[in-house]
């Protein structure tokens, strides 16, 4: 026996000692964690052969072979050298994407179909008996176009039609302004408005409805000023950029350096997550303060990305060629400056308290004039001087009543001048200058250095603005011209009974503006000058550590081309064939919206602390043929609706509800809560009232109540003018909740990749008594004229001979109007199966 | 993420769990001292050397520039020389408490309440600082601390909100309905702001064409109509619990009128609040109406004392004239809320209701500009006040330094006051959370340490 034993011992030589150890041990000790504080990676110890030979391991799994044993042996006797460490094995979302081969299922009728029985049927399941025709029909056009069906047509060429409709484009083009936070007013304390952000809107809906493909609509939307910076079409994308809420108090407001620049990092903080959430599903910006805790995101990565949106800031621009921008200026210039003049003199007459405010600068003034013949005519609270010359300017500051302090603000042509303290005491007699810059345009210089009239000393009183000229500086402006622009501001205190006068021709003069073509203006990136970005630690930016250029996460192989613009090198990046994520989250984001369920259910996350996908090689197979096929979401949508799985009906099931409550294997259709926006929407198709106006500034449901700060209340009585399609509603940040917040319409305050679907007593009560639910059924009942057709147009379905009984009689009773109020409360209304 | 976090992410459809499961909420996590919260905020920032912070520093260094240390940049960048508050201060109660004469009523609540003189927080800006008080974050969206709590406790009383929101009738806070927001929570979760007497909660009237005759019989109509559809849908929890919104909502209508109307609240009860004092009446209402709201089981109240900004402020952002502008709010404010406090000592009900008494932040003790006779914001030292259950009474925590410029001894961030509310309310700070965009989000962020010294 012995004999034998050395012979197999001697055979083992072939085994290669490392690949049992691998094999054998490794996961468990150095491979996926280390057990027992043993890393065969790291130390080893020929304590290995006395485990294995007595079995005390492999812990849980068959004893070794005789062969293996040898090998170990033999592994020990060269000197138990420390294994090599395994590669890591990426998380799922990380992985390439492969097409995997769609299994063989009988009685499946497309590719997905397959996949989802394939699972089903290892659990005993299948899917739902199909949908009615009626049922079907009523979901897709909810699906679709977030209306009720206008009539009836085959299911297919349904499908066809609603995707080739204007619709289509307003319902999903919603469902992507939840995800990437799409706001109209700024939010928090100042809250402004932002009168041209619906660019952005109609920019996401023709996308949409052009069925644009996905990388063009991904780069777009990051670096669009940079494709074709003087394209407006193309310009409004990058809206998708500043559509977050932007703390303008915190930026622009505040004094305190730190907390300023705190600011910006919270602005390109909400750039980087609201892309990395949007298209990646990644959540970068966890690791601001920290390396990532559970994704291998590290904190470099997150400020390269910082790098990479240093070149956006917040605000309205124009998008124009300097050459039409120039002849525009000149067209209208004399226009504007009579309007200007009206408008001011419309603002005096209205606004007493102004124009008290500068009577009383200004009778100060005259009084210090008075008292001090010295004293040249400025003003402390506003000044203007007209600068004729372009180029480079400096204020020569030649007399001032004090130690020369700070101005409170001063703009040349528009342009605020930030720099430009002179802190030094100067002797009054040596003239202080400072550098305007150059500037192309000057125009106007405006300037205060007490503009909340504290008295303050330090005020200027002598100057003048010089232009150079070759070498030499030449005086444009100076003191001496405050008698008459003091005098022009002085209020004439016009009649107010002018007003209406002035309106009718200050109307006359926008009118006449409005016909030259402007330059469209557009919410959207602005451009900034970058800063160096830097690794912050714990995220406070008074710990710079080391300088850090743009990039993205360095966990996928996809490149990054550090030569391009670092927003086309990011979007570039994103749709790299090596980036698995950008079209593995975009189809897991419709089908989402399709069924209720995620194949993901954190569309945003696709992280460790986010969901595992149900099904990932459908998920993948998706992925890949959705590449294939153009990234076409058209596409994407029939594949989907052509699928037993969606034409499944609703019908509960208690073995599988019992299996798979949640219904992640989709073993019928869930019944769907209408969204807020469907709702209204639907009442007004139902009520024969909808507005399907596309497109252009958004009509209000809130108006603004300003005094300092800014509250969004209710409009009193909304009118026809709001009858539109939800979508086109101004999206306020903060504002009363209305109708549609209480149906879980998403403050855009926060980016809301799925919605809640809540159910509440005070939903009940909006629903039953609002003023504009009791409109619509009035309108509703007026159209529809009986209880039968009223149940045909609401439900889209024939009443039973029982309804009708229990309607009429309830319509005498009260009214046919009452009646369709009820019926707009319905659940079978509310819930689309 | 758990499965039964899922459940309640989903919030509706089969999988969504019904309303009464929402309306219980989670539980508490160990029992609680107080079961009930009202909040009291004053917006635009209390300046706390003019009130509860004692700082006789002041007065010897009055008119003078600021030194060394005190380098902090004011919001308006105008730094003024060192302001004595032009209030002055004597001790009151058994603790010989400092108060000023600004708050001769609250003085005279001292022995009940607990204070904290060093909190800090993050901005010195309204919007920011506002938000961080409201919901632990800076930022717009986050879910408020009353809709935290709603979530964690639920309602007591289901035919009123689990949370209610009394704005002050001069207006509403700035940054508005955003104070009290269910951010990512579910909306039943939301305060619901209380309007006017007639229409406390919007919509809570049919609408005037409709007789309450033809309102009973569109409740029955609905009802009957609903149970058959549902009856037809079996499986459905969601159309079930919607039946029992309706149900509330018929209950909501009855409830809420009858808890707004003080008709049978005494004179004296009246006189005690300020009703008969046209400056202080609205706000004395509100006081009175967050008692009778507690009384009905309502969870926790957030009532302001102070709205937005503009000409003229109605808020406590006190920069230009602090003598006029804290003078005229104080006023409002001082008789109610001691009132408030009183009554509910009276009526047992401070053994099982915090009150809590806050602001976004405190004011500067210089000046804000040269020779001026403002404040501007100090958000590195402030002060807030709880009474309740559970806490030591006539007891201050923490300090600011001899001027009243930064929080020295103990500084308590928000994380630590909103972990300390949470913990009297029996609910832990590091297990309240919702998962969102990738996180398991608290009201506490990643921070916060229950302040235990003032635990009795």
């Amino acid at each position: 026996m012995r004999w034998l034993v050395l012979l197999l011992a001697s055979s083992a030589w072939a085994v290669d000692p490392a690949s049992v150890l691998r094999e054998r041990c490794l996961k468990c000790h150095g491979g996926e964690k280390v057990s027992a504080g043993f890393d065969l990676t790291k130390a080893a110890s020929p304590l290995v052969l006395a485990k294995v030979e007595s079995g005390e391991m492999p812990l849980g799994g068959p004893r070794l072979s005789a062969d293996e044993l040898a090998a170990v042996k033999t592994w020990v006797e060269a000197g138990a050298k420390p294994l090599a460490a395994p590669p890591r094995k990426l998380f799922w979302a990380f992985r390439p994407v492969v097409k995997p081969p769609v299994p063989q299922v009988a009685g499946a009728k497309t590719a997905i179909d397959a996949f989802l029985l394939e699972k089903l049927q290892a659990k005993g399941l299948g899917f739902a008996p199909p949908a009615d025709a009626r049922t079907l029909l009523r979901r897709l056009s909810f699906d679709l176009t977030g209306l009720p069906p206008a009539g009836t047509m085959p299911y297919e060429q349904a499908v066809e039609a609603y995707l080739a409709s204007p619709r289509y484009g307003e319902r999903w083009g919603r469902h992507w302004l939840d995800v990437v936070r799409f706001g109209e007013t700024d939010g928090g304390e100042h809250n402004f408005e932002r009168a041209l952000a619906w660019p952005y809107r109609d920019y996401v809906i023709e996308s949409l409805n052009a069925d644009k493909p996905y990388p063009q609509f991904l780069r777009e939307q990051i670096a669009g000023d940079l494709l074709a910076p003087q394209d407006p079409k193309i310009v409004r994308a990058t809206g998708f950029l500043t559509a977050g809420p932007w703390d303008s108090v915190s930026a622009e407001l505040n004094k305190d350096a730190a907390m300023k620049a705190t600011a910006r990092m919270d602005e390109l903080d909400d750039m980087v997550t609201t892309t990395m959430h949007t298209f990646q599903a990644m959540t970068a910006n966890c690791a601001r303060c920290h390396d990532h805790k559970f994704d291998p995101i590290p904190t470099r990565d997150y400020y390269k990305l910082t790098a990479v949106f240093q070149t956006v800031g917040f605000g309205t621009r124009e998008v124009v060629t300097p050459e039409a921008k120039a002849a525009y200026d000149k067209a209208t210039a004399p226009l504007r400056a009579q309007l200007k003049d009206v408008e001011q003199q419309i603002a005096d007459a209205e606004d007493p308290l102004r124009a008290a405010y500068l009577r009383k600068a200004i009778r100060e003034f005259h009084e210090a004039r008075k008292a001090d013949a010295r004293r040249i005519p400025v003003n402390p609270v506003f000044n203007v001087n007209r600068i004729r010359e372009a180029g480079e300017l400096r204020l020569v500051i030649t007399g001032h009543d004090g130690p020369l302090a700070k101005l409170d603000w001063l703009t040349v042509g528009g342009r605020r001048i930030e720099k430009w303290q002179a802190e030094r005491k100067a002797p009054p007699d040596e003239p202080v200058y400072l550098s305007l810059g150059t500037v192309a345009a000057p125009g106007e210089m405006a300037w205060a250095c007490d503009e909340q009239l504290a008295r303050r000393p330090g005020g200027i009183t002598v100057y003048r603005v010089e232009a150079k000229r070759g070498a030499e500086w030449v005086e444009v402006a100076s003191s001496l011209d405050h008698v008459r622009s003091v005098e022009v501001l002085l209020p004439s205190a016009p009649d107010p009974g002018l007003v209406p006068e002035l309106k009718v021709v200050r109307d006359r003069l926008k009118a006449e503006i409005a016909k030259i073509p402007a330059p469209e203006k557009i919410y959207a990136a602005m451009p900034h000058a970058p800063d160096q970005a830097y690794v912050l630690e714990r995220g406070s930016i008074g710990k710079k550590k080391e300088p850090v250029e743009p990039g993205a996460l360095s966990v996928l192989p996809a490149a990054f081309a550090t030569e391009k613009d670092r927003r086309l090198a990011l979007a570039d990046w994103m749709t790299d064939p090596a980036n698995p994520l950008t079209a593995r989250v975009i189809v897991n984001r419709v089908w989402y919206f399709h069924f209720g369920n995620g194949l993901v259910n954190t569309p945003s996350d696709f992280g460790l602390m986010g969901d595992r996908p149900s099904h990932p090689e459908l998920l993948d197979w998706l992925a890949a043929s959705f590449v294939e096929n153009g990234w076409s979401l058209k596409w994407l949508h029939r594949q989907i609706l052509q699928t037993q799985a969606y034409q499944q009906s609703a019908a509960h099931n208690e073995k599988a509800f019992a299996v798979d409550a949640g219904n992640r294997l989709l073993w019928h259709m869930p019944l769907k809560r209408m969204d807020a926006e469907t709702l209204r929407d639907s009442m007004l198709a139902a009520a024969g009232t909808l507005d399907l106006k596309m497109g252009g500034p958004s009509f209000r449901l809130h108006r603004m109540e300003s005094g300092g700060s800014y509250i969004f209340k209710a409009v009193a009585n909304p009118g026809p003018e709001t009858w539109r399609r939800s979508v086109y509603r101004f999206n306020v940040r903060g504002g009363d909740r209305l109708m549609l917040d209480n149906f879980d319409c998403p403050d855009p305050s926060v980016a809301t990749p799925q919605r809640s679907s809540s159910n509440t007593a005070l939903q009940a009560l909006t629903l039953l008594n609002d003023d504009f639910v009791w409109e619509q059924a009035q309108k509703l009942a007026a159209r529809a004229g009986s209880v039968g057709r009223a149940y045909e147009i609401v439900l889209g379905r024939p009443a039973s001979a029982r309804e009708l009984a229990l309607g009429a009689q309830y319509a005498a009773q009260h009214s046919l109007a009452l009646f369709c109020r009820v019926l707009l409360n319905t659940n079978e209304f509310l819930y689309i199966p | 993420m758990t499965r039964r976090d899922l459940l309640w992410n989903a919030g509706g459809g089969a999988a969504g769990l019904a309303l009464a499961q929402l309306l219980q909420g989670k539980g508490a996590h160990f029992p609680a001292k107080a079961k009930r919260l009202i909040m009291i905020f004053l917006p635009g920032g209390l300046s706390a050397v003019d009130t509860y912070d004692y700082k006789p520093e002041l007065v010897k260094h009055h008119g003078k520039e600021t030194q060394g240390a005190n380098t902090i940049t004011p919001f308006f960048g105008k730094r003024g020389t060192v302001m004595q508050s032009p209030w002055k201060f004597a001790q009151h109660g058994q603790s010989g408490k400092f108060v000023s004469e600004l708050l001769p009523h609250l003085a005279t609540c001292v022995d009940d309440t607990t204070f904290v003189h060093s909190m800090v927080t993050r901005s010195n800006a309204h919007g920011p600082a506002l938000f961080q008080m409201s919901t632990g974050f800076i930022f717009q969206g986050f879910p408020s601390i009353g809709s935290w709590i709603s979530y964690g406790l639920g309602s007591e009383n289901e035919n009123l909100p689990s949370f209610v929101v009394l704005p002050d009738r001069r207006g509403l806070p700035p940054c508005g309905v955003a104070n009290w927001g269910n951010g990512f929570l579910p909306a039943v979760h939301q305060g619901v702001a209380f309007g006017n007497q007639e229409q406390p909660i919007s919509n809570l009237r049919p609408p005037a064409a409709v007789n309450a005759k033809a309102q009973a019989a569109s409740y029955d109509l609905l009802s009957q109509l609903n149970e058959e559809h549902a009856g037809a849908n079996p499986g459905e929890d969601a159309l079930v619990s919607r039946i029992r919104a309706y149900e509330l909502a018929a209950k909501m209508q009855l409830a809420a009128p009858e808890v707004t109307d003080i008709s049978g609240e005494t004179a004296a009860t009246r006189q005690a609040y300020g009703l008969n004092d046209p400056e202080m009446r609205d706000y004395g209402y509100n006081c009175l109406l967050a008692r009778r709201l507690m009384e009905r089981g309502v969870r926790v109240i957030q009532m302001y004392n102070g709205g937005h900004f503009g000409a003229p402020r109605v808020n406590w952002d006190a920069h230009e004239d602090l003598i006029t502008n804290h003078g005229k709010n104080a006023r409002i404010l001082d008789q109610p809320t001691a009132a408030l406090l009183k009554d509910l000592k009276q009526r047992g009900m401070l053994d099982d209701t915090l009150v809590v008494f806050t602001t976004e932040f405190g004011r500067l003790p210089i000046s804000e500009g040269l020779g001026e006779g403002g404040r501007d914001h100090n958000p590195e030292g402030f002060t807030s006040w709880m009474v309740g259950p559970g806490l030591k009474k006539g007891f201050s925590y923490g300090s600011t330094d001899e001027m009243g410029y930064k929080a020295t001894d103990n500084p308590v961030t928000l994380y630590d006051f909103h972990a300390t509310i949470l913990h009297l309310m029996g609910l832990d700070h590091t297990r309240l959370s919702w998962y969102h965009n990738g996180l398991q989000r608290r009201l506490t962020d990643v921070h916060g340490h229950v302040l235990k010294p003032l635990f009795s």
